[in-house]
């Protein structure tokens, strides 16, 4: 097995309060190789943004804890000085947020924050970094780049926002880019085309991409691999045909219930997960899904409530890695689960 | 823009004329007479009657608004006698066009005090704007960068000490303890340009400046500070950060400008009004700037005076905040005037 | 109106009674001692320059409308000679005597006083050389009349001089100007003035206030002429106009001729005066802090104001022997409203129950006030105890509800207090209220604050016990006791005037008029005597303080002396510097 691109482990990110520590991240492991995507899904406050942000060591100057590995190409992410890091920063592993509007400073032009990007690491002259916005620009799909190059970015749609941040992230053909809810304010028919540009442009660039969302939608389309997070922990981790046809933790059939039209098929119902999600500065004891989880009559014992459950092997394969009691979840999911929420799917197994 | 510009005046020409419309109203509604104030001691009726004509306050009020508002347009003479006029030109005052109006306490027009006074409290205004931004604009920024160290923390300490202040008390210990008692400096005294030279000019500004400055300089790193914080966590600030620019970069270019928008609103504002005389700053130190002439010009039932400094505060007031809309306009591409 | 209390008031306490009009006042009594010796060590030579640091702006330059006591004092020995002046002595009797200025004698008068002659003196000069003439005395006094177009300033001559419907000089018609000309007269260098009653304290007036002093009608611009000075003294205003809220350099006039002047009334030794005015709030503390720590050019400078009770403590050391506590001649007391308070016994009774004592501390004690014995100030000339106020000072409670229990009325008896409301007279209320309420009486304290004397002049008022203030204008009680008793110029449909308790008696007013119609200073005295005790029998007002003056100046000051030649302010005729 070669080296993969990025392989993280052990990541813990603790926020010392004044009420206690807040582990927002608590010993998360996993790997990603060249060319493909790592989807990352959870509800908010379950740590897949303050995990990544701590690739890009945004965590840096703040007082937060971050500690284990995160291996880019065999570099040590977290022992470089923050000189060194700085220079990784959009030149090695690029990032794109959420709301493009916000994520934009309103005050300069769009080509002058791409431009920025690139003479950051590249030691050129206005110009060239202007001919290189305007290329990246165009590659992105931006009509008339080199008119659309100084306007600003409230003068833009949404979606060729997030496409000209998109041009950010890969101006300097990083190795990794993470994307974090690159679609979510988006339109539904702007979603598509801005995933599709992803794609696209992830097979030229080869370049790994971490996408972070709580729609696991998304991930089928864009993911090679899903990690499931819950309250700052992988609960469960493997390919993506194996996790959504397969999924053994109750957190991620809950996800999978609330996905809009799984197959298209209109009988299917949306069921939202109960409950809210966990407080972190005092976490439930145990597996910290035990409070909001349908399932545990099939865990004897209090077993949910007093042990916390090991990252292990599943049931259907070494790869699938899932943090449950629950004795044969599989047998659970298509008894229980499936009919409720896809019942064409089970007639198809 | 331009246009834009214009409407404003306009607009704010009409407030000028309403706000010394109600300064005619409340002077004429509070019980005490100019006149007898005036007239002086052992004055009967009589005499008195005679004083608020050579006063002027005899007509009816709304005429006397008028009449003001005529000699605006078209110039004044006081004593309005035409007679006298002929007789004895010598005793009549032209106030020519526009004439803001004639105070008998000074025996001058308010013209010729406002002009008087406005480079005094200008002079002061000026030195000490460049002093509290420069030192609220930096150690605002030096407290943001430095959140919660002991550095942020001593600098919100002492804008708390100098808000607790008031700036007499601060004036006063700067006269009292650098001037007389350590002789560090002179005691201030006005002086122009012309007489001192600019650093005669400056040095005698410095301690009433300083005053001034002081106070605003706490509010100002305060208000920096947030304003830079508050930027600090904008959605931008991350993205600037992951393209890898320094630290430096990220908070002089991304940062301050977004800070600078609110800044310069109140730059623009404060600044205006401390054009308008420094009140108790003059006072302390016995600048005779627009401060002072309001001060006396209340105690001594000064109407024109009022209405003058009514109409100049006013004015400062409205061109700076036009100043500042059109100043918002170029820092944040997001304003379009229209 | 005293509205000279109005503003004194509102600049506050600390530098209140510099801000008061013309006064003359002395030492007169010799319970009242004071320490306005001179203490010079160095010789007094002419030369150098004096600092004069002032805590307030005058009204006005022009020697017909100053009332200001200290600008009436300080100018009639630089810059504005009269006809007559007060010899710098600190002997109060002696410094009430005019000697002759302008003038080669003190006046001459008719038989009934009411008719004055003064002959000039020979070459006596204005400042740009030419001669000082009669007509000029007769144009100076005229302007006193264009009150329609120069406001302000004493205006006594409008009532004695023998002219009728006289609007001044500016637009008087001929007939109009042909009257006047028959009430003064000039004839070569004799001025004679006619008057339409006696007035024996004229020259008196003419010392003390300029209002007489001459006018050169070539330099008149009515309202205009405000700030500008034409000297006929030894000093002479730097560039002729004097700045309102900074002051002026007074330089050498070289016009001024010392053989025309008496050597008692100006010495004149400094050959600059530099007047610095501070206008600020502020400015008392700030000038006294100066003064005292005497440095650079402060070491020749005089005060004008007096130590506020804030640096009473920093007076010590060499500091303390450049400080001088005397008199001022400004007193304070109360007046019950004779509309509301008729019976005489609850009047008595109020004034027994007074604490003077109690008040002159709440006023700030010794260095600030001292007890009143009478409305008339010591320095005013024939000054007496008023008898009826001899009992002691600390306020006699039993006494006092003893007679409010005789008076017939119901008790308590409530009353109603009206001041004008500053930290101070907050003090002295409540000490006020305390015997007030213990005697019987139901006091209802009234703070008023801009407004106050205009409310307190107004006939119907809520107001039952009232405090006021005031100064002689001349050291002659004429000046105190008619303009605030005399119901006949104060009266009318709408005021009280000055006689804010309304008080009206014809028996007073039968006295007041015997000292009008005196003929001699002593007679007059002798009169207004009688009318003080008719005062205090009535109790139309019950004393409480006179203020005290407690100066400093500069190490390099010599011959400082306070006088009541000069209303108790320091006494530029004698002062100089060392150089």
């Amino acid at each position: 097995m070669s080296n993969p691109l990025l392989s993280v482990v052990d990541l813990k990110v603790h926020f010392p309060t004044n009420d206690g520590i807040v582990k927002a991240t608590d010993g998360l492991s996993y790997t990603l190789e060249r060319g493909k995507t790592l989807g990352i899904v959870g509800e908010s406050g379950s740590g897949k943004s303050v995990s990544s942000s701590a690739i890009m060591g945004l965590h840096r100057g703040t007082n937060a804890h971050v500690s284990g590995q995160i291996l880019l190409d065999g570099v040590d992410l977290l022992q470089l000085s923050n000189e060194d890091m700085r220079k990784h920063r959009g030149k090695e592993v690029a990032m794109i947020f959420q709301d493009p509007l916000s994520a934009m400073h309103p005050y300069y032009t769009v080509g002058n924050q791409i431009g920025e990007a690139y003479r950051v690491h590249h030691d050129v002259s206005k110009k060239a970094a202007r001919a290189r916005t305007i290329e990246m620009l165009e590659r992105v799909g931006i009509p008339q780049p080199d008119r659309r190059v100084d306007d600003y970015p409230h003068q833009f749609s949404g979606g060729m926002r997030q496409r000209a941040m998109i041009a950010m992230g890969l101006i300097n053909n990083p190795a990794l880019l993470i994307a974090d809810e690159p679609t979510t304010a988006l339109d539904v028919t702007v979603q598509a085309q801005i995933l599709d540009l992803l794609q696209d442009l992830q097979r030229d660039f080869d370049a790994g991409i971490i996408i972070i969302t709580h729609d696991l939608g998304v991930v089928a389309e864009m993911a090679d691999d899903v990690l499931v997070m819950y309250a700052g922990r992988a609960v469960e981790y493997g390919t993506t045909k194996e996790i959504l046809t397969h999924p053994e933790m109750p957190y991620t059939w809950g996800l999978i219930s609330s996905i809009p039209d799984v197959a298209g098929d209109t009988s299917a119902r949306l069921i939202p997960i109960p409950g809210n999600p966990p407080s972190l500065l005092q976490p439930p004891t145990g597996c910290a899904f035990h409070p909001r989880c349908t399932h545990r009559d099939k865990v004897p014992g209090n077993l949910c409530v007093t042990t916390l459950p090991e990252l292990v092997p599943g049931q259907r394969s070494e790869g699938h890695l899932k943090r449950c009691h629950i004795p044969d979840p599989d047998a659970v999911y298509e008894r229980e689960v499936l009919p409720e929420i896809a019942p064409d799917l089970v007639e198809e197994r | 823009m331009i246009a834009y510009a214009i409407r404003r005046l306009l607009i704010g020409a009409l407030l000028i004329l309403a706000l010394t419309f109600v300064t005619y109203v409340l002077f004429f509604a509070v019980p005490s007479d100019p006149a007898k104030q005036a007239c002086g001691k052992n004055c009967n009726e009589e005499q008195i009657e005679q004083t608020r004509i050579a006063l002027g306050y005899d007509q009816p009020w709304i005429t006397q608004w008028t009449e003001f508002l005529k000699g605006i347009v078209q110039g004044r003479q006081y004593p309005a006698d035409e007679e006298l006029r002929a007789n004895n030109p010598k005793l009549v005052t032209d106030c020519e066009a526009p004439c803001l109006g004639f105070s008998f306490v000074n025996q001058q027009t308010v013209n010729k005090i406002l002009s008087g006074a406005l480079p005094i409290s200008a002079s002061i205004a000026i030195v000490a704007l460049v002093i509290w931004v420069t030192g609220g604009v930096l150690f605002g920024i030096l407290a943001a960068m430095t959140k919660g160290s002991f550095l942020d923390r001593g600098l919100v300490g002492l804008t708390l000490i100098a808000y607790a202040f008031p700036s007499f008390f601060i004036g006063k210990f700067l006269i009292t303890y650098v001037s007389i008692k350590w002789g560090l400096v002179d005691y201030p005294a006005y002086q122009t340009i012309a007489d001192g030279g600019f650093f005669g000019w400056l040095s005698a500004l410095f301690l009433p400046a300083l005053t001034l400055a002081l106070l605003y300089m706490a509010g100002y790193v305060r208000i920096t500070r947030s304003y830079v914080l508050e930027s600090l966590g904008e959605d931008y600030i991350r993205t600037a950060k992951s393209k890898g620019v320094t630290q430096r970069v990220l908070v002089s270019k991304h940062a301050l400008r977004a800070a600078l928008t609110p800044l310069v609103t109140l730059i623009g504002l404060d600044f205006a009004t401390l054009l308008g005389g420094a009140l108790i700053t003059e006072n302390v130190f016995a600048y005779n700037g627009l401060g002072v002439i309001a001060l006396q010009a209340f105690a001594a039932d000064d109407l024109p005076t009022m209405v003058g400094l009514v109409i100049l505060v006013g004015t400062f007031v409205i061109v700076a905040n036009i100043i500042v809309d059109i100043l918002y306009a170029v820092i944040d591409p997001r304003v379009r005037l229209g | 109106m005293p509205n000279y209390l109005k503003r004194m008031f509102a600049v506050g306490a600390a530098g209140a009674l510099a801000l008061s009009l013309a006064a003359c006042g002395g030492d007169g009594d010799s319970d009242n001692p004071s320490s306005g010796e001179s203490s010079d060590s160095a010789e007094a030579t002419a030369g150098g320059t004096l600092y004069y640091l002032q805590h307030y702006p005058f009204e006005s330059a022009d020697p017909q409308r100053i009332y200001y006591g200290l600008e009436l004092a300080n100018f009639r020995r630089t810059i504005y000679r009269g006809l007559v002046a007060f010899p710098v002595t600190e002997d109060p009797v002696e410094a009430a005597k005019p000697v002759a200025d302008l003038a080669t004698d003190t006046g001459t008068p008719n038989e009934d006083a009411s008719e004055w002659s003064f002959t000039l003196k020979d070459g006596i000069k204005w400042e740009d050389g030419s001669d000082i003439t009669c007509e000029d005395f007769a144009y100076g006094a005229s302007r006193v009349f264009a009150n329609d177009l120069i406001t302000g300033g004493p205006n006594y001559i409008l009532s004695y001089l023998d002219v009728k419907d006289y609007p001044g000089p500016y637009k008087a018609t001929e007939a109009q100007q042909a009257a006047f000309d028959k009430a003064i007269t000039c004839d070569g260098k004799t001025i004679t003035y006619h008057f339409n009653k006696p007035w024996a304290d004229f020259p008196l007036a003419a010392a003390s206030l300029s209002m007489m002093d001459p006018y050169k009608k070539d330099f008149d611009e009515g309202a205009k002429s405000t700030w500008k000075v034409l000297a006929n003294g030894p000093y002479k205003v730097e560039g002729g106009v004097w700045d309102k809220n900074k002051g002026a350099t007074l330089v050498r006039n070289d016009q001024y001729d010392a053989a025309t002047d008496d050597p008692s009334l100006r010495e004149a030794l400094p050959d600059t005066i530099e007047y610095q005015i501070n206008p600020s709030d502020t400015s008392v503390e700030l000038i006294i802090d100066r003064v005292i720590a005497d440095a650079g050019n402060d070491q020749y400078a005089v005060a004008a104001p007096t130590i506020p009770p804030t640096r009473y403590s920093q007076i010590q050391g060499p500091a303390k022997d450049r400080a001088v506590l005397t008199d001022s001649p400004y007193n304070f007391y109360l007046l019950p409203n004779f509309k509301s308070m008729t019976n005489p016994d609850v009047r008595k009774a109020l004034a027994a129950a007074v604490d003077i004592e109690g008040v002159v501390k709440a006023r700030g004690g010794e260095y600030a006030a001292t007890t009143a014995e009478s409305i008339v100030n010591f320095g005013v000339g024939g000054y007496q105890d008023n008898p009826a106020f001899a009992g002691p000072n600390t306020g006699d409670v039993e006494a006092a509800k003893a007679l409010l229990e005789g008076s017939g009325e119901k008790m308590p008896y409530p009353i109603t207090f009206t001041y004008s409301k500053t930290d101070t007279n907050d003090k002295i209320a409540a000490v006020l209220k305390e015997n007030w309420d213990a005697a019987g009486f139901e006091t209802k304290l009234d703070p008023l604050t801009d407004t106050y004397y205009d409310v307190i002049s107004k006939p119907e008022k809520e107001s039952d016990v009232m405090m006021a203030g005031w100064g002689a204008d001349w050291p002659s009680a004429m000046t105190v006791i008619p303009p605030l008793f005399d119901s006949r110029p104060n009266f009318s449909s709408t005021t009280c005037g000055q006689d804010y308790g309304c008080y009206q008696d014809a028996d007073f007013e039968k006295i007041v008029d015997q000292a009008a119609n005196s003929t001699d200073i002593d007679e007059q005295n002798g009169y207004l005597q009688q009318a003080d005790e008719k005062l205090g029998e009535d109790t139309a007002y019950i004393p409480l303080y006179v203020l005290k003056n407690y100066y400093i100046r500069g190490s390099k000051v010599t011959g400082y002396v306070v006088t009541p030649s000069t209303s108790m302010y320091p006494d530029l005729g004698a002062i100089g510097v060392e150089h």
